[in-house]
């Protein structure tokens, strides 16, 4: 491993991505602002979720932290050095110690290879091992995963949806990566295999203190793993906060909206929720001023909202609220 | 409450390539006049065969029903009425929507023609007053400008608009039972939120029975009167919403209920079932839930238990439940 620097592992820094949305030839060039100037960091050993809705840039921003999408601009620190700078001999290099793990493991398998055979091509590709060691390693990262090692013959459409994102799992930790970005890893899967999933992740991040960037969009699957949490919409993060704070006191009226909504498995919970009008409006086209005035509950909304953006400020230690009216957030529905 | 449908001994096979599949095995149920009935399980539990089962959308060959099955509408066997009689009682007297609702659009037809065409299939109104009749009903699920809305095609739509057309379309002959598949899972939460609130608000004002079909326990709590759990192709465990979240008498249903991570509560593990979910071409012997079950015992393995009451109108196949004497080992 590595010579590490102190400070955070993974740093972003006002990152942009626009995609070009002209659907006319002679039209003047519009932009799909997916991401709309994020900023991140990530200290070692822990858990940062990236929660929103579908349409919020989450995915966008998780594929440019590792490069898989070019970013228009910003900046990205791995470990003190400049990824976006990097030639691709370097970011090659790089790229062993960040990996990803994508939401249907089947999709992310190549059929017609054997799991193990997946779990051994990047320990070759990386020229890590080969031959007998190499086959050493994979038997080891399944057990290591919940996994028998006598399952490395199989091809993925002999496995559950469970044992294939464990696969997924030790291909992403065949190279020993230190940073992961984790798209949506239990999604796809059933209630009860979700907790199992969930808890190996969990586990293997104190064992290899490993640094997680958690993508969801169930907020009560993060509430479980992250230690702390950005809101996202329209592509820039409008709360970011340790993850007890956040969930009991959101100071962002879609945070307190969005956790409002999440259905809780008590029948005798009624709780209030902040129904939100209207949906999500398109990047192609973000309203003026705050993004999310359009939808916005929070008694205060005036004039101000639909002409200033608010700035992402920063009202208790590490507590970041873009809200013209963050001072005086809404009262959490009673229970 | 008079039972409005009446379920029983439900079997449903698909001859594949693996064989004879039994997907759906000896459901019973009731879904009373007004009450919603929320199924709930995971992939391959057999709950989308089962309410396909209810209104024989199931093709057969390859599907087949099991001679024991009954599904009594109104006095009447849906099993064994002929297609002509059969077409009467689907969309007019129990309707369906679906979790895509792209899927089940037509996307060359604006949404307004497709609602009108489902009010004149089955009855004998004028085109112009189908139309009128559509308009009031995109107006009813909460579509705004719906005179505007009317000619729009689905893809000019959002997923939770498209769903408000399914659910406008499938109350468009004020059916007496509405069977939702899973809804609301394509959503976002937000959008959810509006569709359940939707789906209840519609429920009460035309006193419909629901029969609600999803894998979420949160939007089950909220939704059902009663619940059936379903696993491995059967109904383990079935009751009132609050005795089944409350004294789950189901060893599968304890674990799910142990395994769903809660928002509103801090937790730092939450414990899974260990296994996978079983599949219909290899359930496993005995009892289907066995090879995960943290009491199982030696007759688990291999007799399927019966059904015992387990409360008040509370019912679970389970071995635990059997109080005869000599049984629990």
């Amino acid at each position: 491993m590595s010579e590490s620097s102190p400070g955070p592992l993974v740093a972003i820094e006002n990152l942009v991505k626009h995609f070009p949305a002209s659907t006319r030839l002679f039209a003047r060039p519009s932009y799909l602002k997916a991401v709309d100037g994020v900023t991140l960091s990530l200290d070692r050993g822990e858990t940062v979720a990236l929660v929103g809705e579908s349409g919020s840039g989450k995915t966008t921003l998780g594929r440019c932290v590792l490069r898989l999408t070019e970013p228009t601009s910003g900046t990205i620190w791995f470990d003190g050095t400049d990824v976006l700078a990097l030639g691709s001999a370097d970011m090659r290099a790089l790229r062993r110690r960040m990996q990803i793990v994508f939401q249907d493991p089947a999709g992310s398998l190549n059929p017609r290879m054997a799991v193990g055979t997946a779990v051994r091509e990047p320990l070759e590709v990386h020229r890590i091992a080969r031959g007998k060691a190499a086959r050493d390693r994979v038997a080891d990262l399944f057990e290591e995963v919940g996994l028998d090692p006598s399952l490395t013959s199989r091809f993925p459409h002999e496995l559950s949806g469970g044992q294939k994102q464990r696969v997924g799992i030790a291909r992403a930790l065949s190279i020993e990566p230190e940073f992961l970005v984790l798209d949506e890893p239990v999604s796809a899967l059933d209630v009860s295999v979700q907790a199992q999933v969930v808890n190996l992740l969990t586990d293997l991040q104190r064992s290899r203190n490993l640094t997680y960037l958690f993508i969801a969009h169930d907020l009560a699957v993060v509430r479980h793993v992250a230690t702390r949490v950005a809101v996202m919409y329209l592509g820039r993060i409008v709360e970011r906060a340790r993850v007890v704070p956040l969930y009991d006191r959101p100071l962002h009226p879609y945070t307190a909206s969005l956790l409002s909504a999440v259905p809780v498995p008590d029948p005798t919970v009624k709780r209030k929720r902040i129904v939100l009008a209207g949906e999500i409006p398109s990047p192609r086209n973000p309203p003026p001023g705050c993004p999310f005035h359009t939808r916005c509950p929070h008694p205060l909304k005036d004039a101000r909202c639909t002409t200033d953006e608010p700035a992402l400020r920063e009202l208790q230690p590490d507590r970041w609220v873009a809200c013209h009216y963050a001072e005086n957030p809404m009262e959490k529905p009673a229970p | 409450m008079t039972a409005l449908l009446r379920v029983r001994h439900l079997s449903t096979s698909f001859q594949t390539e693996a064989g004879l599949v039994r997907a759906v095995d000896d459901v019973s149920f009731d879904l009373a006049e007004g009450e919603t009935l929320g199924l709930v399980g995971e992939s391959g539990s057999g709950k989308t065969v089962t309410a396909l089962s209810i209104l024989r959308l199931i093709p057969q060959p390859p599907g087949a029903f099991g001679p024991e099955s009954r599904i009594e509408y109104d006095g009447v066997d849906l099993l064994r009425l002929p297609s002509r009689e059969l077409r009467k009682v689907r969309g007019a007297q129990i309707a369906m929507i679906f979790q895509e609702p792209m899927s089940s659009l037509n996307p060359v037809l604006t949404v307004g023609s497709q609602i009108s065409e489902a009010i004149r299939a089955h009855e004998p109104v004028s085109r112009k007053e189908a139309n009128d009749r559509a308009v009031e009903l995109l107006d009813l699920v909460g579509i705004p400008e719906p005179g505007r809305r009317f000619r729009d095609y689905p893809h000019q739509m959002s997923g939770g608009m498209q769903q408000r057309v399914m659910i406008g379309m499938a109350l468009s002959c004020r059916p007496k039972i509405l069977i939702a598949d899973e809804p609301t899972t394509a959503l976002d939460v937000t959008i959810q939120a509006q569709i359940l609130d939707l789906l209840l608000e519609l429920k009460e004002r035309f006193a419909m029975s629901v029969l609600f079909i999803t894998h979420d326990l949160g939007v089950l709590a909220g939704v059902a009167d009663r619940v059936a759990v379903m696993y491995g192709g059967s109904i383990v465990e079935q009751g009132p919403v609050r005795a089944v979240f409350e004294q789950p008498a189901h060893p599968y249903t304890r674990g799910l209920l142990h395994a769903v991570p809660r928002v509103d509560r801090p937790s730092d593990r939450i414990e899974g079932i260990p296994g996978s979910v079983p599949t219909a071409t290899a359930w496993p012997s005995g009892c289907r839930f066995h090879p995960r079950c943290s009491e199982c015992m030696k007759r688990c393995e291999v007799d399927a238990p019966p059904s015992y009451s387990a409360g008040t109108d509370h019912t679970a196949r389970c071995w635990l439940l059997d109080q005869s004497e000599g049984q629990r080992q």
